[in-house]
């Protein structure tokens, strides 16, 4: 899976479930402040980021070190690389 | 400070989601018009061995209004609840939540859909599918905390859960919490939300109706002899109370004035109510506001629709009142909202005490002769009344009265 794919498919993910528009959606955005996720948000995003990539994040997901989106995405690429070794 | 006995209680704001759709004037014209809101439900006609087919929804409302934030934890009953508590916030006279309003309102059960969504994620071996906000869903308390949550409701929050009382039970708790001090002012309510599965459970304690499947305008008959049961529905009923001098400190305009409460508990068995406890229910609320039975104008029942409950009720207020009282029910128009209901009813019962109008018994066209000789409002009548007498029952044998009357 390219970086690109990552992005979208996370992009749509959250999109969809937390009704922001794909726009806002950039890499340097923060969850907080620029996004107005909280604790909870963060819990969920784990749930439907698991249906859309289809594997588990849960285990290795480290709310505290997510703070911009950007992380996230270098979260998912990591696993995914790890996933095709 | 005022005494308990000495501080009055009174409405100044009304809130309603019910079958005719979201306020007050949907609610109170869909009553005046007579107008039908049980329909058919698909869902019941997939399920042959339950013999009612038939519920009354709120209609279709895209919630999407109320901001994502407090949403992602409402299930379909806290934002009707969230809907009713605007509505009743603005009539009282605020844009916010005023400090420390005192919020009181239950249910009946939680949300069976998200419920079920959740057993079924886990019976399938995908529980890893079940988000934090599906939870926040299905807690007990979760429309009261979700609401104050958004409205900014900051007083003490508690939910009675009474079943099918639950509303006014929540009324009572709201007009005692005002009366104690505890607050000055307080919304008190109920919420509900419609699943098949309410139907369903009903219908195997053969409390469910059927009769009229076929023409469900016809389904919901309380008193009348051809009736099979009651038809479940939903909704929420929230009322701004406070006391008569915070009301009248800041100008607002009293709607009514809640006179008593009494509550008892029958005994006997879960699930049939007795006249004798009805009876006392009813006596003690009308002492303890120091009237006679004769000064009762109107006895709006909980009368549901089904053989027993019906008859124990018309009994008691026929032993109490003889045929000195009118009496009529909501539910032949609105089925059972369930938790809502009373809540719901009473709000009509305030509006018809500020018009005058009194709303008939949908559907009573021959009075069940078990039901005795009360004088049962089978026509729309116009007619001036000051006090009226509010009923709701609940499963568990959990009876309230509450006695109000115009301003």
């Amino acid at each position: 899976m390219t970086r690109e794919e990552i992005i979208q498919k996370t992009n749509e993910a959250l999109s969809k479930e937390f009704e922001l528009p794909v726009e806002q959606l950039r890499p340097e955005a923060s969850f907080q402040t620029d996004l107005g996720l909280d604790s909870l948000d963060a819990v969920d995003m784990v749930v439907v980021l698991e249906q859309k990539f289809g594997m588990t994040l849960r285990q290795k997901y480290d709310l505290r070190s997510m703070v911009t989106l950007n992380d996230l995405y270098n979260f998912i690429e990591k696993l995914a690389n790890e996933a095709q070794k | 400070m005022a005494t308990f006995e000495d501080t009055s209680v009174v409405i100044t704001g009304l809130g309603a989601v019910s079958p005719y759709g979201n306020g007050i004037d949907p609610l109170w014209h869909g009553l005046l018009q007579n107008k039908n809101c049980i329909h058919r439900v698909t869902e019941l006609e997939q399920l042959p061995m339950v013999k009612t087919k038939v519920a009354a929804t709120v209609p279709e409302t895209d919630f999407s209004f109320i901001p994502r934030r407090n949403r992602r934890s409402m299930s379909k009953m806290a934002c009707y609840a969230y809907v009713a508590a605007q509505e009743a916030l603005a009539q009282a006279g605020y844009k916010e939540a005023p400090e420390n309003l005192g919020f009181f309102m239950g249910s009946t059960l939680n949300s069976i859909s998200v419920w079920m969504n959740i057993v079924s994620s886990c019976n399938e071996g995908h529980l890893e599918l079940v988000k934090t906000s599906d939870f926040l869903q299905i807690m007990n308390h979760s429309p009261l905390a979700t609401t104050a949550q958004a409205l900014g409701i900051n007083g003490p929050s508690l939910g009675a859960s009474d079943a099918c009382a639950t509303g006014l039970y929540n009324v009572a708790l709201g007009y005692l919490a005002i009366k104690s001090g505890l607050v000055s002012q307080a919304l008190c309510g109920g919420t509900e939300e419609y699943h098949p599965l309410f139907s369903a459970c009903f219908d195997i304690m053969q409390a469910a109706s059927f009769h009229a499947n076929d023409c469900p305008e016809k389904a919901s008959a309380p008193f009348d002899k051809n009736r099979s049961g009651l038809v479940v529905a939903e909704g929420c009923g929230l009322l701004f109370l406070e006391s008569e001098q915070s009301a009248r400190a800041r100008g607002a305009t009293i709607l009514a004035r809640i006179l008593s409460v009494a509550a008892n508990t029958e005994t006997e068995n879960m699930a049939y109510p007795s006249d004798v406890m009805i009876e006392k229910c009813m006596r003690r609320a009308v002492e303890r506001a120091n009237l006679s039975p004769h000064q009762i104008d109107l006895v709006n029942a909980h009368a549901t629709g089904t053989i027993v409950g019906d008859i124990a009720e018309s009994k008691a207020v026929e032993k109490m009142f003889g045929a000195a009282v009118k009496i009529n029910s909501l539910k032949g128009h609105l089925g059972h909202t369930m938790g809502a209901s009373g809540a719901l009813e009473l709000i009509a019962c305030v509006k018809m005490l500020e018009t005058g109008e009194i709303i008939p018994v949908k559907n009573l066209e021959t009075v069940d002769e078990r039901c005795g000789t009360a004088q049962y409002v089978t026509q729309a009548q116009q007619q001036p009344i000051s006090v009226i007498l509010k009923n709701s029952f609940a499963i568990g044998g959990n009876n309230c009265s509450l006695l109000m009357r115009r301003p």
